[in-house]
């Protein structure tokens, strides 16, 4: 080590970009992806959607193959929507805690300020976080939807009602299913931001998306059946059901309606997110 | 050069930081001194964009923070040495802070170097003591090699080899020209660092002057003056009209105010009195601090019977680092690079905390 305590001599002659150049989005994507990457609970919650969904996938298409199979042979109506039960499940939850915790825990141990301070244009902060959520999130909704349908299919197929990818909206439903991950997470984001608060965001969103959405059908008349749909939850997971016309057609919307639906509400609720962002005090 | 004019912050009813108009100029260490909640971190926070002035303004360099082209590389601020996230290790998080400004990564080893974190760099910084965290916030100023410092109570949870080493950092930072701001309420430690000083109290500018200034206005040079004919003595001192007080620890030695010391053996000298001290007191920057600031204090501790400057005129009492480490008062002591510039092992006389 030197004596003198500063090696770089004058102000200006360091190292990085001469003055003159700007610190731009590129580099603030790459810094994000880095954090996103360096800390434990990114890789542990996705590890959670991916075994989690994929466990629960298989046990409850274990359970239900022989009902399933009853109904099908007595020609009640059913849908293969099983398969992917275990991402509707832990995948949710797991995309959803993802994406408030890649904001809410800035907040929660003060690393903002020293964020803020290296990059104090607050939006490209907010739009990359967003941006490497959706595909970190949508590559590893993709993977885990393709082996939740395969595992899930794997009983099914032993009463022999398995479905495969030519089953009406089997790829939209898997792909359908990445993406409603994807939004899902970015969804948690924008409210991490909002409310600033792991603990608060985590049960806010998931009260929404899990009991508030079916709270609705209690409330009679057109009034009660337009909120159930606009739900996000609702809204959103239309594109995740095999089918052509989605679960509960006459209630909900269809299933690329009903994601448009969804994908503009996570995007009103990320400006809102990126106003506050950027007028409040951190 | 940082610069603030009319700098306002409201929050309710509460001006937090009113009106203040001051200039951070480059080569010094300039002390921002003031009592808690005075306004010291929200004039620092506002500097650094993070919040927004209900009105006025500060710039870095002529510039708003938020328009800097490549802000680390222009300012390095060590705010809170919490403002990490623990789960991440001291390399990651530099590296992180690193490639947001377009900074190379063989930057990152240098900074880790140069505070002596080599060893706990691949650590998570969740387990860094203070004064570990104290470093890697310190690192993290350093990244951009920018030509502006803020740090706010740099020398907080360091050991004596640690404060040692932040002083004569900062010295050498502001002697290569850059500017240094920093806010601390350990007295004696700005006495010991900083050229110039900025005081704040309920969120008003009281001053902004060179630190020998300061302590000259705002407090008195007086003489003491110790005879085994002490009473003799006073009472000549009192007939020539003088101010005279003995000092509580009562061994024949006396204070006397707005006269010289030659005057003060003169008269003993004429008049056959044995002096055994004659000395002249140089005011500390505690006492000068109190006396400005008495009125402005946001929250009394509230001793009866007892003024300020009392508690605070006591080495030891008042600041919260021990006696030994200066008597706050004496002109500022030249940098020694050659002899303390190297940081204390992180993992030597420092508990985990």
């Amino acid at each position: 080590m030197t004596a003198t305590p500063v090696a770089a001599g004058r102000p200006g002659t360091g190292p990085g970009p001469a003055i003159g150049g700007r610190a731009g989005f590129a580099d603030v994507i790459s810094s994000e992806w880095m954090k996103i990457r360096t800390v434990r609970s990114t890789f542990w919650t996705l590890v959670a959607l991916f075994a989690g969904s994929a466990v629960i996938s298989l046990l409850i298409t274990l359970a239900a193959a022989n009902s399933y199979a009853k109904d099908l042979a007595e020609g009640k109506p059913d849908s293969a929507d099983i398969v992917l039960a275990g991402l509707a499940f832990v995948g949710q939850i797991a995309a959803y805690v993802l994406g408030v915790m890649t904001i809410s825990a800035e907040y929660s141990t003060g690393g903002i300020r020293t964020t803020l301070t290296a990059m104090p244009r607050r939006v490209e902060i907010l739009v990359a976080k967003a941006i490497l959520l959706a595909v970190i999130v949508f590559v590893i909704g993709l993977v885990t939807a393709f082996v939740c349908f395969y595992l899930g299919n794997i009983p099914l197929h032993a009463k022999h009602v398995g479905v495969n990818l030519s089953y009406p909206g089997a790829t939209r439903a898997i792909f359908g299913s990445a993406l409603y991950l994807a939004g899902l997470s970015v969804f948690g984001l924008a409210l991490g931001f909002l409310l600033r608060h792991t603990a608060g965001a985590i049960t806010i969103g998931l009260a929404l998306i899990f009991i508030i959405g079916n709270l609705f059908t209690l409330i009679p008349g057109s009034v009660g059946h337009w909120l159930y749909k606009v739900m996000p939850g609702n809204a959103g997971g239309q594109v995740t059901s095999f089918g052509e016309t989605g679960r509960n057609p006459d209630k909900a919307f269809a299933p690329w309606t009903g994601f448009t639906v969804f994908l503009i509400e996570v995007v009103v609720l990320l400006i809102v997110g990126a106003i506050l962002f950027e007028r409040r005090d951190a | 050069m940082i610069q603030a004019v009319g700098l306002t912050k409201r929050y309710g009813d509460k001006l937090a930081v009113d009106h203040a108009d001051f200039v951070v100029e480059a080569g010094t260490v300039t002390g921002f001194l003031g009592p808690n909640g005075a306004g010291k971190s929200t004039t620092m926070r506002m500097i650094l964009g993070l919040d927004h002035p209900s009105d006025g303004g500060v710039t870095v360099d002529g510039k708003p923070y938020r328009s800097l082209p490549v802000p680390l590389r222009e300012v390095g601020a060590l705010l809170d040495a919490k403002s990490v996230h623990g789960g991440r290790t001291a390399y990651n998080h530099l590296a992180c802070l690193a490639k947001s400004n377009g900074i190379p990564l063989r930057r990152v080893d240098e900074v880790i170097g140069l505070v002596g974190l080599e060893q706990v760099a691949k650590k998570r910084s969740k387990n860094f003591s203070l004064g570990m965290g104290q470093r890697l916030g310190i690192a993290a100023a350093l990244l951009g090699d920018p030509g502006t410092l803020l740090f706010d109570e740099p020398v907080n949870g360091l050991d004596p080899e640690g404060i040692l080493w932040v002083r004569n950092l900062m010295k050498s930072l502001a002697a290569q020209g850059r500017t240094v701001f920093v806010s601390s309420h350990l007295m004696s430690e700005m006495a010991l660092t900083a050229d110039r000083v900025i005081v704040i109290g309920r969120g008003q500018i009281k001053a902004d002057t060179t630190m020998r200034e300061f302590i000259g206005q705002n407090a008195t040079t007086h003489v003491r003056v110790r005879s085994p004919h002490i009473g003799k003595l006073r009472e000549l001192m009192a007939g020539k009209g003088w101010r005279t007080e003995a000092l509580p620890d009562d061994d024949g030695a006396v204070e006397v105010f707005d006269v010289a010391s030659e005057a003060v053996g003169d008269l003993a000298g004429q008049n056959g009195l044995w002096l055994h001290e004659l000395a002249v007191v140089q005011p500390s920057l505690e006492e000068a601090f109190m006396s400005m600031t008495a009125d402005s204090v946001e929250y009394h501790a509230g001793v009866p019977g007892m003024e300020p400057g009392q508690i605070l005129g006591q080495p030891g009492l008042g600041s919260d680092q021990p006696a030994w480490q200066g008597q706050g008062g004496g002109p500022a002591q030249p940098a020694q690079p050659g002899q303390s510039g190297q940081p204390g092992r992180p993992d030597s006389g420092e508990a985990r905390r």
